[in-house]
């Protein structure tokens, strides 16, 4: 599991969709995070770690590779990149009887 | 683990499930391009929420959905949950 920089994150999660494209799945996963580094410890071990409210895990994987960041902030870039290439998906077709809705009049 | 039929009663269950204890609860798409669909699944390892769709349109719809839980992660705890 590779972690990365918010922005090499991105420009590899684009790696990976762009190679995805003919065959396979790219799985995405986002969870809380609290900043822990450590595994949490059997009782009568203390826990030292910076609790963190506002990060997340943010992961992506194609089945073969993984990748992972943290994100405090949210970041615009990853939503529209999202939204780029998830764009192989059936566009919703109207009936036939009400296409011309939208046209200039 | 039942896939949801509308969207509105998926996105209100996965609101309503992760702000019942943020810290367990994960988010997963999972894109496909070759069969043109996308599926997401909230879950707290216990309650198992999933959504599929092949339709454009849905497509912003969770993305919206997984950027507003996004917001909620980084977001310091006011807002929603006013705990001490």
């Amino acid at each position: 599991m590779v972690l990365l920089e918010n922005d090499s994150f991105l420009t590899e999660l684009t790696r990976l969709f762009q190679k995805c494209r003919t065959s396979g799945s790219v799985a995405i996963t986002l969870k809380k995070y609290d900043g822990r580094t450590k595994p949490v410890p059997r009782k009568g071990h203390p826990v030292n770690y910076e609790p963190a409210d506002n990060k997340c895990l943010l992961r992506a994987s194609d089945g073969k590779k993984k990748i992972s960041t943290v994100v405090s902030l949210q970041h615009h870039a990853y939503s529209n990149l999202l939204r780029a290439h998830m764009d192989g998906l059936k566009k919703k077709d109207k009936k036939s009887k009400s296409k011309k809705t939208k046209a200039t009049q | 683990m039942p896939y949801y039929q509308t969207w509105e009663e998926f996105a209100r269950a996965a609101e309503k499930l992760y702000l019942t204890d943020p810290m367990k609860v994960r988010v997963v798409l999972k894109y496909r391009h070759c069969d043109g669909n996308l599926c997401i699944k909230v879950t707290d390892d216990a309650v198992c929420l999933q959504y599929k769709t092949d339709q454009a349109q849905d497509v912003k719809k969770i993305e919206k959905l997984h950027g507003k839980l996004m917001r909620l992660m980084v977001s310091k705890e006011s807002g929603a949950m006013e705990m001490d």
